[in-house]
């Protein structure tokens, strides 16, 4: 089974090849805008969980 | 100079064009001469939906006293016929318990808002608002 950030890490894909060919025409672009979105979205997310480190639940 | 094939969606009604791209994931752009972009949709969301079902996750149905889960079935309802079908088999019940239960809601969703999108964009093409 796959551990919580490959699965973080994938849907990260999903999403932005999905943008990607969504708002995108030309193959240059898409591939500027999937390293984009998907930059954004996974290491936003390791950010956003060390910025939550500090307050652990319960 | 030779004459350009008119895609078969651009002769249907609307409403039908955005149910059939509501449907199946994918199917509107096929409609519309899009073949490239219809594949890489599909592939995204029924991967997306798939995975959601292998994790466990559950497509959404109205709780009475839960708000969101009205929307949350607005979104698993926009996977279109890959949710009718997962029903009919009894699959897509969501395991709470299950280490990716939450996982699995998620990648559910996502298809069918990524679906849902699909329809919006599809108008567009028809209706001439994006010409790609």
């Amino acid at each position: 089974m796959l551990d919580h950030l490959s699965l973080m890490v994938l849907h990260a894909l999903l999403i932005s090849v999905f943008f990607s060919f969504l708002w995108k025409r030309d193959g240059q672009e898409r591939w500027r805008y999937f390293l984009k979105v998907f930059g954004a979205l996974v290491i936003g997310a390791i950010l956003l969980g060390w910025a939550m480190y500090p307050f652990p639940r319960g | 100079m030779p004459e350009q094939k008119r895609p078969i969606g651009m002769s249907l009604p609307l409403p039908v064009l955005m149910g059939l791209a509501w449907l199946v994931p994918g199917l509107g752009h096929v409609l519309l001469g899009r073949k490239l972009r219809a594949a890489v949709f599909f592939i995204v969301i029924v991967v997306g939906f798939l995975m959601g079902i292998v994790f466990d996750g559950e497509l959404m149905v109205p709780h009475a006293g839960d708000p969101l889960s009205y929307l949350a079935t607005v979104a698993s309802v926009g996977n279109g016929v890959l949710f009718f079908i997962t029903r009919a088999v009894g699959l897509g019940q969501g395991v709470v318990t299950a280490a990716a239960y939450e996982f699995g809601n998620t990648f559910l969703l996502t298809a069918g808002m990524m679906n849902l999108l699909l329809v919006l964009d599809t108008h567009d093409i028809a209706t001439g608002k994006k010409d790609w």
